[in-house]
């Protein structure tokens, strides 16, 4: 708990806050100022906007803490002129039907009116973007918003001049200090006893699953296949190559469980979990199929890794194809730039291509290197490709304009 | 939802900044103005212990000029360039990409800093200050480091930020009067996260002509010598000598498979130089 | 006064609180003691339950299915021939059947320590194979959802009237049509606040409905308690679009945990819970084969629809309203001689379906106006006159349809002919010959719907849902200051009722709307009513507030004809004044003799009083058939498949209007909806069942910006059936518009042999459609750049 200090509507107020509890809880749940809605909590529907030190900002994704010091008001704190105009408006335009954007527009709707010199149809809009509403279609709102423009500009009243305001975040601008009695949760974050592993079989024959993304890598190492198939026999040796993976148990020559933790950047999961395998020695052909779960996240994936060898250069070589199958479910799953994950599974695919050949072309493969370091480099290593394929696209184009 | 339970922490300066951060022990989460994270840690899907909040540090919210470029700090808003509280340097490029981004609401809180830092390939800056040829000034206990902005985002949500340093702050270079800019988003809708940026920029008098494919689900494509996208000839329209083959290359190059994603990268890109050769900076999309 | 009455522009009563942050929303409830409740759900989309762990010490604050025996799972039965029946656990036990699903309520003091606490409950599951398609649930072999039914299909419909007859028609186009499934995104979204109260013996449930008598009988049936015993209150509710029109299993739940703990429990539904757990309306598919002659006339439309239901039969509207409803009302306005349909109400490993602002007509409208216009290419004419060439007629009304729908009243031509002077179709067509600068191409779409509102007991009792509309009733009573009480079981969210009720009773009493109170929204103090659904309200409240507004006029005449000492036959009633041959007595005059000073009135001078109670039904309830014509005028851009509306024309007519104001706010927020389904808003679904958005920015709602200023013009046709002739047409806004801009973009792309047939139309779609990788690259310098 933290005690911030905050001045809402006017009136200064000291509360015991969580760090976690984000401003328009506050204001709701701590103060009883329920005019500020929530309709999303994460910053895209407008409803929760208020003023802090007088410019409008999401109280849902501000949080309490970084307010101290801060003034704020809410739209039961709307007392200016500017706002007793907007209701009038408000309401002989019917630019409300259900009320619950309301407040939130009214703060967006004053900042236009405050700021914006002449503004057209097209003005008001854009600046009223950051605020839903889903009964009017915003054709009362912007004609409140226009008609109190003109009004005031009528009047001989300027736009306001925000050029001398504090740089930085709203709220922020306040001498910094410790919060009082520091911001120490009461509770830490603590990671929950051991995740339930879930190594259920799947009620139905495998082959019915089909993954809903696959990945193909190809590489060549430099050792002849019966060498590389022994490594790919010993399980610890595999996860050892996958960045973020860790046996738990004692793996068996089909049978192992484990933890695998994957990051995009702040994003973390851990999937705990099993994954069976089978090998036909006399295709050199593999197969991996696993299934885990991050407990946390209610996300759960299930994949499989299939690999095959070839003898290259007349068998002192070997070309090795995998194919990464997988599918996410959760959580993490249920958003529309699956390009973003998928992304991560293909670094994950490329550094456990990279990492095998590299353990493997390492030459002995009982003193092998730490593979941890590969987790944070994925990136780099993938980036560095293309960029380098760019690079040599470039050069070829600059080189043959200049032939020219 | 409601985030996981986390410490937070406000330092006053730097150093405190650097202190709470290089200390080895709690997952540590630098708190900008938290526009993009706010929400991840709503959802959850961030799951920090201490929260450290670098809006409060005067030296992050600082501007310096010089002669060839300005200063920035980190925790300096999108709000405060679009007003112009920041001295613009860049023939108003950057108020344009500024206006533009996200919602006046997020804008009065979001900051530059948080923004390239948190490496979202869809977000503006990632894009529009590579294509100026910023340079982010990074912190730690040992000393200041500066990198290239091209080069301090390194995949999805990732940077080669460690995990003792801050981002203090981005300078710009001051562009010549003759300088040419365009920018070009593609969104569905307003404030929506871009799914395809084109930046150009052509600055003759400094030698630069630099240009950006971004908003590609990874890092962008920079490049910092783009006169093959013209043809090699700068100076001229740079609509009329556009190379549709080599930006399409390009985009191969980079991995964009699918030809629908392609075209709108190329729309974008071809569209900013557009912009760039009539000079339209004041006009936005 | 200025006229508060029938037709005027009033501005709206409710707007003083909202406007101050003083409305009160679920969330807005704060009861003494109260804990928060936060849910565990289904992160599969089909699967059977193998176990759960809940750790010792939080077992006393985690409730699962076993804990919940003693209540009923929800059951939504239909009367229809064939309805397979479904239950839906309150909490899922056995199996899970979608994302999303019930499996935990955890309850802490904030919810943020509730979901804490939801994080160590850990679900096994045996996952089953998704059934993420309505047309592969349709297909044998695949997965059941319940497996003793068979297949995972509700019910199957068929209709056929003299298809063979249109077999021969010279033009004959067959299309595929889908649209996507949406989630109705009220900006508040569900929530409910339960308190057992020990005195009353009651539990009081506060929650964002639109239906709250519906939601007491429902729960009154799952917890097995009395009626008496349960009192539902919605209180200010932040949008509806029937998405609150339904009993909830957290509801139930909710209402179980507050009589188990004996403290007030609330749950608030987040946006990610909305998103990924709701998304349930719209999702059709269409293969639908239109028949005409050259010049344009219909022989007969032969359709096949399917309708992905979700998981379960929601209560109270079925799983097979929306797809039933698809057979009976996709003709449309027009009058044609052959027609064939048959439709599946598919389950699927999703949500249950719900009934979303203008039910079943959007997708029907879609795709029939989509044929309509492809038939128009087909034989070469102007979109706009195969329309006329097949609407109904005026001299036709009332007219019975080939779906035996009974069309009140109307003029169709009219509408069409003014949209096309409005919209300024040969303007448009000089323009698209002239091309644009910019290289977008130019498009004109129209689309015509009839809405059938307001219908009752004759055309439910058909359906046999659990919930047919009767008599619809209103209390109206008279305040000893000579105020108005009005009393009805509808709920208001946006519509305005509280004031156009009250123009009602003023059209009727004179009483100054200012003093006119309605109450709505709780069990408690108002009749039963079926609640606010099917753009009902103003038909059936309006007619009840009318009838009761009457019959209280009735006993003022006889009370106040005692104070003028005139006979009652030569009093009446103006402008708030009982008005005799000699002189006049005001309302408040009447109210305070009967109420304070009844020594003043003769015994037994009307011992009903100043209070009444009086049903209605309209003589013929088939409904109201509100109808409009939309135009759109869009330009596409070919490049990056970005559609943007330049113009938009609305004829809409609504009957009588009760409040132009209020109606116009009705018709550009159901456009607003429109233009979301059209353009931007879906759900997608991957193959495993798992929705692919949790957010406002994965999922899009149209903004300020991406919605135009349309033009609206109004119609006034009278419904002979209504007391006032006023239609219900609250839907209608979001009737027409996928239609009318699909039209309009498949226009601008007619030069291209590209055709649009999906919604939404997203920049992908219509550059996947176009070809992307063979544009032609090279336009003109100075060309796309805007």
């Amino acid at each position: 708990m933290a005690t911030v200090s905050i001045t809402i509507n006017g009136i200064g107020v000291e509360a015991e806050v969580e760090a976690r509890t984000h401003l328009a809880d506050f204001i709701r749940e701590h103060r009883n100022l329920t005019g500020t809605h929530l309709g999303c909590e994460h910053g895209v529907c407008g409803a929760c906007t208020v003023l802090i030190d007088g410019a409008p900002a999401r109280s849902c994704i501000t949080y309490a803490v970084a307010c101290d010091g801060a003034s704020i008001t809410t739209v039961e704190g709307l007392e200016d002129d500017v706002s007793a105009e907007l209701r009038d408006a408000f309401s002989r335009e019917h630019a409300l039907q259900c009320g619950y954007c309301t407040p939130g527009m009214l703060v967006s709707a004053r900042d236009a009116v405050l700021r914006l010199p002449e503004p057209d149809d097209r003005e008001i809009r854009v600046l009223l973007s950051g605020n839903l509403c889903r009964c009017t279609g915003y054709v009362g709102i912007v004609r409140a918003v226009k008609s109190v423009v003109a009004d005031r500009r009528a009047r001989g009243i300027a736009p306001a001049d925000a050029s001398g305001n504090p740089l930085g975040p709203v709220g922020s601008a306040h001498p910094a200090g410790r919060l009082t009695g520091g911001a120490r949760g009461g509770r830490t974050t603590h990671v929950s006893a051991p995740l339930a592993v879930s190594a259920r079989r799947d009620s139905r024959p495998l082959e019915e699953w089909r993954p809903q993304v696959t990945i193909e890598q190809r590489f060549i190492v430099h050792h002849p296949p019966e060498v590389v198939w022994a490594f790919l026999g010993r399980p610890e040796e595999v996860a050892a190559c996958l960045p973020g993976a860790k046996l738990v148990g004692t793996p068996t020559e089909n049978y192992i469980e484990g933890l695998l933790r994957v990051r995009a950047g702040p994003i973390a999961a851990e999937f705990a979990g099993s994954a069976e395998i089978e090998r036909d020695v006399s295709h050199y052909a593999g197969m991996i199929r696993g299934r885990g779960k991050d407990n946390r996240s209610g996300s759960a994936t299930r994949g499989e890794i299939a690999y095959k060898l070839s003898p290259e250069a007349g068998g002192g070589a070997t070309r090795v194809d995998v194919t990464v199958g997988y599918t996410l479910t959760g959580m993490l799953a249920q958003f529309s730039r699956s390009g973003l994950i998928r992304d991560v599974a293909n670094r994950l695919t490329a550094a456990f291509a990279t990492n095998l050949e590299a353990r493997l072309a390492n030459g002995s493969l009982n003193q092998l290197p730490p593979v941890s370091a590969a987790e944070l480099n994925v990136v780099t290593l993938v980036m560095s490709v293309v960029r380098d394929r760019i690079g040599r696209l470039l050069r070829r184009m600059l080189g043959q304009r200049k032939g020219t | 939802m409601k985030p996981v339970a986390f410490e937070y922490e406000r330092p006053a300066d730097i150093r405190s900044a650097l202190a709470l951060i290089g200390r080895n022990g709690p997952i540590t989460k630098i708190l900008a103005g938290g526009q993009s994270l706010g929400p991840m840690l709503n959802l959850r899907l961030v799951r920090p212990e201490l929260v450290v909040d670098i809006t409060r540090i005067p030296q992050l919210k600082s501007v310096e000029q010089s002669a060839d470029a300005i200063t920035v700090g980190a925790c300096v808003t999108h709000a405060d360039i679009e007003d112009g509280r920041v001295p613009d340097v860049t023939q108003g490029a950057l108020p344009s990409v500024a206006r533009n981004i996200a919602y006046r609401a997020v804008r009065n809180r979001g900051t530059l800093g948080g923004s390239l830092a948190h490496a979202d390939p869809a977000a503006d800056w990632v894009s529009a200050l590579a294509a100026i040829g910023a340079v982010a000034l990074i912190a730690s206990s040992t000393g200041q480091r500066a990198i290239a902005v091209e080069d301090l985002m390194s995949g999805v949500f990732e940077t080669v930020l460690g995990q003792a340093e801050i981002l203090e702050a981005i300078r710009i270079p001051r562009l010549s009067v003759r300088a040419r800019w365009g920018y070009y988003k593609i969104s569905r809708k307003t404030g929506e996260f871009a799914h395809a940026i084109g930046a150009v920029l052509d600055d003759p008098e400094r030698g630069v002509c630099r240009a950006v494919i971004g908003a590609i689900e990874a890092k962008p494509i920079v490049l910092a010598d783009a006169r093959p996208l013209f043809r090699n000839r700068v100076g001229a329209d740079l609509e009329a000598s556009f190379d549709m083959e080599v930006a399409e290359d390009l985009l191969r190059s980079a991995g964009l498979a699918d030809p629908v994603v392609r075209q709108i990268h190329l729309a974008a890109l071809r569209r900013a130089a557009t912009k760039a050769s009539h000079g339209h900076r004041l006009h936005h999309h | 006064m200025a006229a508060q009455g029938v037709g005027a522009s009033v501005l709206r009563k409710e707007d003083d609180r909202f406007l101050k942050g003083r409305g009160q929303f679920v969330a807005d409830i704060r009861l003494a003691g109260m804990k928060e409740v936060s849910f565990v759900r289904s992160p599969l989309a089909h699967a059977k339950i193998i176990g759960e762990t809940i750790p010792d010490e939080d077992r006393p604050s985690v409730f699962v299915a076993t804990d919940l025996r003693s209540v009923k799972p929800i059951r939504a039965n239909s009367g229809l021939p064939g309805f397979k029946s479904s239950d839906q656990p309150v909490l899922a036990h056995d199996k899970v059947r979608y994302v999303g699903e019930l499996l935990a309520a955890c309850v802490a003091p904030t919810r943020a320590e509730a979901e804490d606490l939801g994080e160590r409950v850990a679900f096994d599951f045996d996952e089953l194979p998704a059934v993420h398609d309505m047309l592969q649930a349709r297909r044998s072999g695949t997965a059941l959802l319940h497996e003793h039914w068979g297949d995972n299909v509700f019910l199957e419909t068929f209709v056929d009237v003299n298809i063979e007859a249109a077999f021969d028609a010279p033009v004959k186009v067959t299309r595929e049509i889908r649209t996507a499934r949406q989630c109705m995104a009220p900006i508040e979204g569900r929530g409910a606040v339960a308190v057992w109260d020990h005195r009353l013996g009651q539990l009081t449930l506060y929650t964002s409905a639109q239906m709250p008598h519906i939601n007491r009988t429902g729960l009154s049936e799952c917890l097995g308690i009395d009626h008496g015993q349960v009192r539902v209150v919605a209180p200010d509710v932040g949008g509806g679009f029937g998405y609150k029109g339904i009993l909830l299993a957290e509801e139930v739940c909710l209402g179980w945990l507050a009589m188990r703990l004996g403290h007030p429990v609330r749950w608030i539904e987040d946006r990610r819970e909305h998103l990924t757990a709701n998304a349930n309306c719209r999702e059709h598919h269409y293969i639908i084969t239109g028949y005409a002659d050259r010049d344009g006339r219909l022989r007969g439309i032969d359709c096949e629809a399917t309708v992905d239901s979700g998981a379960y039969s929601a209560y109270p509207f079925s799983a097979c309203l929306e797809a039933a409803q698809v057979a009976s009302i996709l003709p449309g306005p027009y009058d044609f001689p052959s027609y064939r349909c048959r439709t599946w109400s598919a389950a699927t490993n999703k949500c249950p379906i719900l009934p979303y602002r203008g039910v079943a007509r959007t997708g029907v409208c879609f795709a029939l106006e989509l044929v309509l216009d492809a038939i128009a290419r087909e034989a070469g004419l102007e979109p706009a006159e195969v329309r006329a060439r097949n609407l109904v007629r005026p001299e036709q009304m009332p007219f019975d349809n080939i779906t035996k729908k009974h069309f009140d009243s109307g003029d169709y031509p009219e509408s069409l002919r003014r949209a096309v002077a409005a919209i300024d179709l040969a303007g448009v067509r000089e323009r698209q010959k002239r091309g644009e600068v910019d290289g977008r191409r130019i498009g004109l779409g129209m689309s015509i719907y009839c809405e059938q509102a307001a219908h009752g007991t004759s055309v439910y009792a058909g359906w046999g849902i659990p919930m047919v509309p009767g008599y619809e009733q209103a209390t109206a009573r008279v305040t000893p200051d000579g105020g108005l009480e009005l009393r009805v079981g509808i709920q208001s969210h946006g519509q305005s009722l509280e004031t156009t009720l009250a123009q009602v009773a003023n059209e009727i009493l004179g009483i100054d709307i200012a003093k006119i109170k309605v109450v709505h929204g709780d069990t408690e103090y108002t009749p039963y009513s079926t609640g606010t659904w099917g753009s009902r309200c103003i038909v059936m409240a309006g007619g009840a507030v009318a009838r009761a507004s009457q019959e209280i006029a009735e006993r003022l005449r006889v009370i106040g004809a005692n104070l003028l000492q005139a006979d009652p036959e030569a009093v009446t009633l103006k402008g708030g004044q009982l008005v005799g041959p000699q002189a006049a007595v005001s309302i408040g005059e009447i109210a305070r003799t009967w109420y304070l000073r009844p020594q003043d009135l003769p015994y037994g001078v009307h011992t009903g009083g100043l209070e009444a109670t009086v049903g209605y039904r309209p003589e013929r309830d088939s409904g109201t058939f509100s109808y409009a014509t939309h135009a759109a005028v869009v330009a596409v851009d070919p490049e990056i498949g970005e559609v943007e509306i330049l113009d938009y024309v609305v004829i809409e007519d609504g009957g009588k209007l009760i409040n132009p104001m209020v109606v116009e706010g009705q018709i550009y927020g159901g456009l607003a909806q429109g233009i979301g389904t059209a353009l931007y808003e879906e759900m997608p679904f991957d193959a495993s069942g798992q929705p692919l958005a949790s957010t406002f920015s994965d999922y899009l709602l149209p903004g300020p910006t991406e919605v135009p200023a349309a033009r609206i013009d109004h119609m006034e046709t009278l419904s002979p059936y209504t007391v006032f002739g006023q239609k219900g047409l609250g839907e209608g806004g979001a009737i027409a518009p996928p239609a009318a801009i699909a039209n309009a973009v498949n226009d601008a792309l007619s030069g291209l042999a590209v055709e649009i047939t999906q919604s939404p139309i997203t920049p992908r779609r219509v550059l996947e459609a176009i070809g992307a990788h063979t544009i032609e690259r090279a336009s003109a310098p100075g060309g796309q750049a805007r």
